[in-house]
């Protein structure tokens, strides 16, 4: 396990490199090294160090933020359909966003109320799935669901109301996810609490080892599976907050990435966390650079871009491998 | 030892079982017995310390056991569900190792040595040492019990309470379980087990808790236990103990 974990790292750093090689200014590998390993004053460095390389980490980040909150969520609520933004999150964030958006709020002040409003989302979303001390796993699904449907019911009578016309362009480039324009300084605002949802999920690894024996065999072996279950809400909370205020509603690599991983590395949160995190970065990348080359010098929405290729693969591999996987 | 002073057991703010007294001592094979509904699985959650007694105390060794931790409680007993939970994509290694939860510090993702030892230990001592690479969900219902048992024994725990660990085996395979329990009694555990199959029960336990009308009828050895007119309050027909040539006793309904 320890070779494939360290083969998705390498197909990490691979790409990484390859998605800086992609943009609108044609630069040999050898320039962009020499910008990264010296960077003076120069067009070079300002294009590696101020546009591609924060737009190549955001996405990483993004991709690893949303692919560990769907492992831990699927490992928690043992449901393979379930995903980031059952927390409520994203259409928490999304909401708040349009309304920010339609209300004429500053540009650099959007991914802050997204960040709150998704936490709050998942707050709302959490108060309604307890039970007792601890969650209850359908509430949660039920919850997450049925909230999600009416912040976006919201977000829709939003833009069909006539004067919203004027903003449904950067709406939608939230909505459909895109990394386009955002900086190091966004991602020096998400970095705390990406890290404190990183930090939680390294807590809740052998929590989520357990609790793929049931709850009650989990609990019965000295789990205390309530505070296991608001742990790991509490890390895929953060780090989907993180990475919708980064780059909006990106779909599909929570739900996917957790899938191919365990394909690869199998069910052990101890390899299948950071597997996710690795896969996760690459996939993200891969879609960004896509979305920044296919159609330059406009762009895609990353979030349509990883449905694409994403929804695909994921069908092929699966499909492909039958009941028997 | 597990004991019970005054123990009432509500449900949903209904009594299920009250007044219940009793000791259970290490080394000893005990059987709990009683009609379907009469709270022989309540009872085993009640000692498990996953449902608090409303009255009365139940303590591990003078502690109330609804107060110990989750990690002191797992290293001092292992609780056996009879809940049927889907296991995808574990082997019945990684099933066993859960076992190991509560020996290690909060930090730690890694096995140490005596973790892998003690379900070496666990495995070896149901039989399954050479099927532990296996996929769980590739296991008949034989051998899961025996891995479920397995993941008891690694918790090294000197209490094992299971709850109907043979409701889905036929006899063999029973056997081999209650036998298996039998052993560990014998090596200085405390076997608390859940049966349906009284003349099962009669064959491996040492001592018999057979519930019925909201109470105990009987706490005792089998022979005592065991009498037309417990049987008859316990389960509401009419019974018959018979002792066989090998001095076994037979229950016929």
């Amino acid at each position: 396990m320890t070779a494939r974990l360290v083969g998705l790292l390498l197909l990490a750093f691979v790409t990484l490199g390859a998605s800086l090689l992609v943009g609108g200014v044609d630069l040999a590998p050898g320039a962009i090294f020499n910008a990264l390993a010296h960077p003076h004053a120069s067009a070079d460095v300002t294009i590696v160090w101020q546009l591609r390389l924060p737009r190549v980490v955001i996405a990483a980040a993004v991709g690893l933020e949303l692919s560990v909150a769907g492992a831990l969520l699927q490992g928690m609520l043992r449901n393979p359909l379930v995903d980031p933004y059952l927390t409520g999150v994203s259409a928490g964030a999304a909401a708040a966003i349009t309304l920010a958006i339609v209300a004429g709020v500053a540009a650099p002040l959007i991914p802050g109320i997204g960040f709150i409003a998704g936490l709050g989302a998942a707050l709302l979303v959490a108060s309604l799935a307890r039970r007792g001390a601890g969650l209850d796993a359908n509430r949660l699904i039920l919850a997450g669901v049925s909230l999600s449907a009416l912040f976006s019911a919201f977000i829709a009578l939003i833009l069909t109301r006539g004067q919203s016309a004027d903003y449904a362009a950067e709406i939608i480039s939230w909505l459909a996810g895109s990394m386009a324009g955002r900086g190091w300084n966004d991602l020096a605002l998400s970095l705390p609490y990406a890290g404190g949802g990183l930090i939680l999920a390294a807590l809740a690894v052998p929590m989520l080892n357990a609790l793929r024996v049931g709850t009650v065999r989990a609990a019965a072996a000295g789990v205390n599976v309530d505070r296991a279950q608001w742990l790991l809400l509490a890390s895929a909370a953060l780090l989907t907050a993180s990475a919708v205020a980064l780059a909006g509603m990106v779909g599909f690599v929570g739900l996917i990435v957790p899938h191919l991983a365990r394909r690869i590395v199998g069910s052990d949160a101890r390899v299948l966390v950071p597997a996710c995190a690795l896969l996760g970065m690459t996939l993200c990348m891969l879609a960004d650079a896509a979305a920044r080359t296919l159609v330059a010098p406009a762009e895609l929405p990353v979030g349509v871009l990883l449905a694409f290729i994403g929804v695909p693969t994921f069908l092929y591999l699966y499909l492909r491998g039958g009941v028997a996987a | 030892m597990i004991s019970a002073r005054g123990v009432r057991i509500e449900v949903a703010g209904r009594p299920l079982l009250d007044g219940m007294n009793f000791d259970i001592l290490p080394g000893e094979f005990v059987a709990v017995l009683g009609s379907n509904g009469v709270g022989k699985t309540t009872l085993l959650r009640a000692m498990n310390g996953r449902h608090g007694p409303s009255a009365g105390t139940l303590a591990l060794d003078g502690r109330a056991i609804a107060d110990l931790d989750g990690t002191t409680r797992a290293r001092s007993m292992a609780f056996m569900t009879s809940d049927d939970a889907p296991i995808d994509n574990l082997t019945a290694r990684e099933v066993v190792a859960t076992g190991r939860y509560p020996f290690h510090r909060w930090w730690q993702w890694n096995a140490t040595r005596e973790d892998e030892a003690a379900i070496d230990g666990a495995l070896q001592a149901v039989g399954m040492r050479e099927l532990g690479e296996r996929a769980f969900e590739t296991l008949s219902s034989g051998e899961r019990q025996r891995i479920w048992l397995a993941l008891g024994l690694a918790q090294e725990a000197p209490y094992l309470l299971l709850d109907e660990p043979t409701s889905h085996l036929d006899v063999r395979f029973s056997h081999e379980i209650l036998g298996l329990l039998r052993e560990q009694a014998r090596a200085g555990k405390a076997i608390v087990c859940a049966i349906h199959d009284i003349n099962d029960a009669a064959a491996f336990a040492d001592r018999m808790l057979l519930l019925g009308d909201r109470r105990i009828v009987a706490w005792d050895t089998p022979e005592r236990v065991l009498t037309a007119d417990n049987l008859h309050l316990a389960y509401g027909i009419p019974m018959e103990t018979v002792r066989t040539s090998t001095g076994s006793i037979r229950v016929f309904a």
